[in-house]
C-alpha cells in the first residue's frame, strides 16, 4: 500500500510530510479509535524518508536497559573489560522511533524516550554529535484513548497531534476497501515523487526567508490561543517553515502559519478553556460549544479537513490536563460550593490526590514486587527482592569473568546480583454500596441512580475495572455481584435490585470494609474506589447503639483501609424539612467527594470516576 | 492421533470460520464464544493437522519462510551463505497457556547458555513457534492486560522485535490466532475483540440423532485410531484440496463495486468504530466464494461473512445479550439483503 494512496486524513499524512522534511516539527501523535487506521499509515512513513534514515519500532516489551544500551555480554567476557553496547535510543539516531499505543508503555520508558527527543535539533547539526551526547530524533505515536490516558505531559512534548475517527463517507469507505485489497503497487510513483519534494523541501529548509511580521503572526496566533509555555510558538515557527518548503516557496507567509495552526496547536490550546474556567466559573458543559467554534476557526483557510466533531477526544484532553494543573487543594468539607462549580471543583482536588496516591503507589510496588513476580519486567535494581534479574546479573559479572579466574561457567558473585523492577498496572475495584431502602423508591429515585450507575458501569468494564454491588436494605447488605469484568453480569444484578424496607446504613459499610478487606489480602495492588448512594435516612442499627454513633465508628474503620477513595452521592430530596444530611456528613467523615442527586448525570458522573482513577496511573 | 477435521459433527459455523481464516490469513482470526467441550481445540488441532506441510528454513525455530520475512538469524545466513537450507513442516496448533510469562511470550535471554558460555543467545518463546501456525488462546479474556497488550503489539505488526535483556532480536510471527471465552465470565477489552476478524458462537448440539452420532464417532476413534483416520482420508483429502485450490482462487476473484456497496450498506447503519469490520467482511466473502468454487461473489457470500464478522463487534447495550443482538443483526441483513 502507497502512502499516496491511503484514503483521508490528510492532517495526518501533512503532518508526517512536515517531519520528514524537518526533525525539528518535534514529531506527532495520533489519537483515535480503534481500526482507523493510525498504525497502517505510520508504518508508511519510512517510505518517505531519505536513504539512510534509520526508522526504529519501540515494542511494548521494550526495557529500559534496552533503550539506554549497557554492557555488551559477549565480548566483555572475551576481553575481560567494559564493552558497552548500542542501546535502541542510540541505534534510532537522527531518525524516527515509531510507538505503537504509547498510552500502554511503562511512564519510565516513555520518559526516557522523551528526554532524547526534547532535544529539539535538525538532522544536520545531528551529524556532527559526539556519541555520548543524547540522539535527537522524531517519535511517531499512536493512542486510542478508550485504552488509557496519556499524561498531558508526554503530550505537550509532541510537535504536532492529530485526531483521528474513522471515515464515515461511504465513498471513502469503499475506497478504504479497495486499498486494503489492492496492496502494493498503485500509487507508487507518486510517492517517489513525493520523496523528492521531501527531499528538495529539506535542502531548501535554511533558504527560506523569514520576514520579520511572521514572528508576530506566531506569537498573536499562541496568544489568541493562550498556549501554556513556549512550545508551542517554537514548534508552530518550525512547522510552519517546512510546510512553506514543503509548498516549494521561497518565503514564510501567513498561510503557512494558518496552514499548520491546528496540527501544532490542538494539545496545547486547552489552556485557553483552562483560564476561561477560572474566570467566568463556568461549568464543563456550557463550554462545550465554545470548543468547537475554536475548532473550526483554525479549520479554516488551510485546506484540511475541519477539526468539527472531535469534541470528545477533546475533552479528554481537558481531563487529563486536569490532573495536571498545580492549584492548591481545597478542603473537601464543602460542601454548598462543590454543587456549584462541579468542575472547578474536580480540578483543584485532583492535585491533590495525585501526589498522595503516588507515593502510595511507589510504596506499594515494591512491597509487591517482594511477594508477586507479575507484572511487566521493566528494569533491574540493585536493592533486593527475590525477583532475582539473571540477564543483568550476569551482565554485572561479566566484567570481572578474567579477573575472576573464570575456565568455562561463569563466576558470580553476591555483588552481582540485580533484581527486576516490574511495572504493576494497578487493578481498579469499584464497589457501588447502594442504598435499598424504601425511602429509595420515592420519586423514582431509584430510576435516576440506576440509570446513572448504568452508564459508569459500561465504562468501567471498558477501562479493564473491575467492579462489585452491595446493596443493603432492611437489616442486611448483601454483596449482589462480587467483583467481576464482566459488564453484562452488572448490568443483570443491577436491574435485579429491589427497594423497601429500612435503612441499614452501618451494615452497608460494614460490608463494604469486609469485602475491601478480602479483596486486599488476595491482591494487595487493588485500588478501591467506593461509589456510596443513599438518601442517608439510617433507622437501622446493626448494634444497641444508635445509628448515628455506629456509623462515625464504622467510618473511621474505613478510613484506615490502604489504597481506598470513596464518593458519596446523596439521593435526599433537600427540599424537604425533614432532611437529616447524613450523607454529607459521611462524606466529610470518609474525606470522600460528595455530589447530590442533582448531579447525577450520566456522563457526568462517569467523568468523576474517571478522573478519580486516571491520576492514579 | 488427531481426531479428522471432517469427523466433528456439526458445528458449522466454526468449521468454516477456521477455513476461511486458512484461505486468506490476513482476515485476523477467529474468537469462539461458547460452552466447555464442544470440540473447539479438536477442530483447531485437526485442521492444522489436514493441511499441507510448509516450506520452512531448516532448522530455523522460528519457521521462516525462505522466501518471506526472516529473523535475525536467517537474514545473517542468507547474507553469509547467500542461500537458505529447506525444509517441510507440519502445521500445527500451539497453546498460549493463561498463566504465561511475558519471557515465555516474546523469549528472553538464554540463560544457561549465558552461565556456561558467557555468550549470548536468544531463546525463542510462544510467538516463535507460532509463526504460520494457530495462536489457541483458550479463556482469552481471562488472559493478564500486559500479556494481551505484548501479543497485540506483535499481532498487529506480523512481527516481534524484543528489546530486553540485553537482546535485540527480530522475527516473524504472523499466526492465525483463535480464542475461546465464555461470555460469563468476563468481556473482552473492545481493543482486543476488535482484532479477532470473526466471531462464531458454538453450543453443544440439542439434537439426539447428531449427539449419538457423536458418540458412536467418538468410540470407534478411541477403539483403533488408525482405522477410523483411514475410513475418513478419503474426505479429509477432498477437503484439503478445496481449501488449497481456495488458496489460491481468492486472487482471482474479482470484487467489484457493487459488491463493496452491498458491504457498506450493511455496516453503516451500525455505526461502528473503525474500518476493520468493512474489510473483514469484504476478505471472508471472498474466501468463501473461493471455498465454494464460484468465480464471483454473491449476496449470500456477504451475508454469510457479515454474519460472522459482526456479532462481536456491534456497539449493544449492556442488558441487551448476544441473542438478541444476533437477531437484530440477522433483521437487518433480511432487511437490507432479502
Amino acid at each position: 500500500m502507497s502512502f499516496h494512496n491511503f484514503v483521508g486524513h490528510d492532517d495526518a499524512k501533512l503532518a508526517l510530510i512536515l517531519n520528514a522534511i524537518d526533525a525539528s516539527c518535534g514529531g506527532v501523535l495520533f489519537i483515535g479509535e480503534k481500526g482507523s487506521g493510525k498504525s497502517t499509515l505510520a508504518r508508511m512513513f519510512p517510505g518517505l524518508l531519505p536513504d539512510g534514515v534509520p526508522f526504529t519500532n519501540l515494542p511494548q516489551n521494550a526495557m529500559e536497559e534496552a533503550l539506554l544500551g549497557g554492557i555488551d555480554l559477549e565480548n566483555t567476557i572475551k576481553n575481560g573489560r567494559n564493552v558497552q553496547s548500542a542501546g535502541l535510543l542510540q541505534r534510532a539516531g537522527g531518525g524516527i522511533v515509531y510507538v505503537d499505543d504509547i498510552n500502554l508503555i511503562a511512564p519510565e520508558i516513555i520518559t526516557l524516550l522523551m528526554k532524547a527527543h526534547g532535544n529539539i535539533r535538525s538532522f544536520e547539526e545531528n551529524n556532527g554529535s559526539k556519541p555520548d551526547q543524547p540522539f535527537p530524533f522524531t517519535i511517531i505515536a499512536s493512542m486510542n484513548p478508550d485504552e488509557g490516558p496519556l499524561s498531558s505531559h508526554f503530550m505537550d512534548r509532541f510537535g504536532m497531534c492529530v485526531l483521528w475517527e474513522g471515515l464515515k463517507e461511504r465513498e471513502q469507505k469503499i475506497a478504504v476497501m479497495k486499498r486494503a485489497l489492492n496492496g502494493t503497487g498503485a500509487g507508487i510513483n507518486e510517492d517517489d515523487e513525493l520523496r523528492r519534494i521531501i527531499q528538495t523541501a529539506r535542502r531548501n529548509l535554511k533558504e527560506i526567508n523569514v520576514p520579520l511580521k511572521i514572528r508576530d503572526i506566531i506569537a498573536d496566533a499562541c496568544i489568541k490561543n493562550s498556549t501554556a509555555g513556549h512550545r508551542g510558538d517554537i514548534f508552530l515557527f518550525y512547522a510552519a517553515r517546512a510546510y512553506a518548503a514543503f509548498c516549494k516557496e521561497t518565503e514564510m507567509t501567513a498561510r503557512h502559519v494558518d496552514g499548520v495552526l491546528p496540527l501544532v496547536l490542538l494539545h496545547r490550546k486547552r489552556a485557553l478553556q483552562q483560564t476561561k474556567r477560572d474566570d467566568t466559573q463556568k461549568q464543563r458543559h456550557h463550554e462545550k460549544p465554545e470548543n468547537e467554534k475554536n475548532g473550526n476557526e483554525h479549520g479554516q483557510g488551510n485546506g484540511h479537513e475541519p477539526l468539527q466533531n472531535r469534541r470528545n477526544v477533546q475533552n479528554d484532553h481537558d481531563r487529563d490536563d486536569a490532573g495536571q494543573d498545580k492549584k492548591p487543594p481545597r478542603q473537601s468539607s464543602d460542601a454548598e460550593k462543590i454543587f456549584d462549580v462541579g468542575a472547578d471543583f474536580k480540578v483543584r482536588r485532583l492535585t491533590f490526590r495525585k501526589d498522595r496516591i503516588n507515593r502510595a503507589a511507589s510504596g506499594r510496588r515494591t512491597k509487591t514486587g517482594s511477594s508477586g513476580k507479575r507484572g511487566r519486567y521493566i528494569k533491574s535494581i540493585l536493592s533486593p527482592n527475590n525477583d532475582i534479574a539473571v540477564d543483568a546479573t550476569i551482565r554485572a559479572a561479566a566484567p570481572f569473568q578474567t579477573i575472576r579466574g573464570r575456565k568455562e561457567l561463569l563466576i558470580i558473585k553476591h555483588e552481582d546480583l540485580r533484581f527486576k523492577r516490574r511495572e504493576k498496572k494497578m487493578g481498579h475495584l469499584v464497589i457501588f454500596v447502594v442504598d435499598g431502602s424504601g425511602s429509595m423508591g420515592a420519586q423514582k429515585r431509584m430510576v435516576e441512580t440506576k440509570g446513572a450507575i448504568q452508564s459508569l458501569l459500561m465504562d468501567c468494564c471498558q477501562k479493564r475495572d473491575k467492579v462489585a454491588l452491595i446493596v443493603f436494605r432492611k437489616n442486611k447488605a448483601d454483596v449482589v455481584l462480587p467483583p467481576t469484568g464482566s459488564v453484562k453480569m452488572a448490568s443483570r444484578r443491577l436491574l435485579e435490585i429491589p427497594t423497601g424496607g429500612k435503612t441499614p446504613l452501618t451494615a452497608g459499610l460494614l460490608g463494604t470494609y469486609n469485602l475491601i478487606s478480602r479483596v486486599h489480602k488476595r491482591s494487595p495492588e487493588t485500588r478501591f474506589l467506593i461509589v456510596l448512594v443513599t438518601d442517608g435516612r439510617a433507622n437501622q442499627s446493626l448494634t444497641d447503639m444508635p445509628v448515628r454513633e455506629e456509623i462515625p465508628k464504622m467510618a473511621g474503620l474505613l478510613c484506615e483501609l490502604p489504597s481506598t477513595d470513596y464518593i458519596v452521592i446523596d439521593t435526599e430530596d433537600k427540599k424537604t424539612f425533614t432532611r437529616v444530611d447524613l450523607a454529607g456528613e459521611i462524606a466529610a467523615m470518609l474525606r470522600a467527594d460528595y455530589y447530590q442527586i442533582d448531579d447525577l448525570k450520566a456522563n457526568y458522573l462517569t467523568e468523576i470516576v474517571q478522573n478519580k482513577k486516571s491520576v492514579g496511573i | 492421533m488427531i481426531f479428522p477435521f471432517t469427523a466433528i459433527v456439526g458445528q458449522e459455523e466454526m468449521k468454516i470460520g477456521l477455513i476461511v481464516n486458512v484461505i486468506d490469513p490476513s482476515i485476523g482470526g477467529l474468537l469462539i464464544m461458547g460452552e466447555k467441550g464442544t470440540a473447539k481445540s479438536t477442530a483447531v488441532r485437526s485442521l492444522a493437522e489436514l493441511l499441507p506441510e510448509l516450506t520452512v528454513v531448516k532448522g530455523c525455530p522460528f519457521n521462516c519462510d525462505p522466501d518471506g520475512i526472516l529473523c535475525t538469524d536467517c537474514k545473517e545466513t542468507l547474507k553469509t551463505e547467500e542461500h537458505l537450507h529447506r525444509a517441510k513442516k507440519k502445521m500445527r496448533m500451539v497453546e498460549l497457556p493463561l498463566g504465561i510469562t511475558e519471557d515465555r511470550l516474546i523469549g528472553t535471554l538464554d540463560i544457561e547458555h549465558a552461565l556456561k558460555k558467557g555468550e549470548k543467545r536468544f531463546e525463542s518463546g510462544i510467538l516463535a513457534d507460532a509463526n504460520r501456525n494457530f495462536l489457541y488462546v483458550d479463556e482469552v479474556n481471562l488472559l493478564e492486560d500486559h500479556i494481551v497488550d505484548l501479543l497485540l503489539d506483535s499481532a498487529a505488526m506480523g512481527i516481534n522485535s524484543v528489546e530486553r535483556e540485553g537482546v535485540s532480536f527480530t522475527h516473524p510471527a504472523k499466526f492465525i490466532l483463535v480464542g475461546t471465552m465464555n461470555p460469563e465470565e468476563g468481556d473482552l477489552r473492545p481493543q482486543l475483540i476488535d482484532r479477532f476478524g470473526l466471531c462464531v458462537q458454538v453450543a453443544s448440539i440439542a439434537d439426539k440423532e447428531m449427539r449419538m452420532e457423536i458418540l458412536r464417532r467418538k468410540a470407534l476413534f478411541d477403539a483403533v485410531p488408525e482405522n477410523f483416520i483411514m475410513s475418513w482420508l478419503d474426505e479429509q483429502k477432498i477437503l484439503a484440496e478445496k481449501i488449497i485450490d481456495a488458496q489460491s482462487a481468492i486472487n482471482n476473484i474479482a470484487v467489484p463495486d457493487t459488491v463493496l456497496e452491498k458491504i457498506v450498506t450493511v455496516t453503516a447503519p451500525l455505526n461502528l468504530d473503525g474500518h476493520r469490520a468493512d474489510i473483514v467482511i469484504m476478505k471472508a466473502s471472498r474466501a468463501l466464494a473461493a471455498f465454494r468454487g464460484q468465480d464471483s461473489i454473491t449476496a449470500e457470500n456477504i451475508r454469510e461473512a457479515a454474519r460472522l464478522a459482526l456479532p462481536h463487534r456491534m456497539k449493544r447495550l449492556p442488558f441487551e445479550t448476544t441473542d438478541s443482538e444476533k437477531e437484530k443483526l440477522a433483521s437487518l441483513l433480511q432487511e437490507i439483503m432479502p
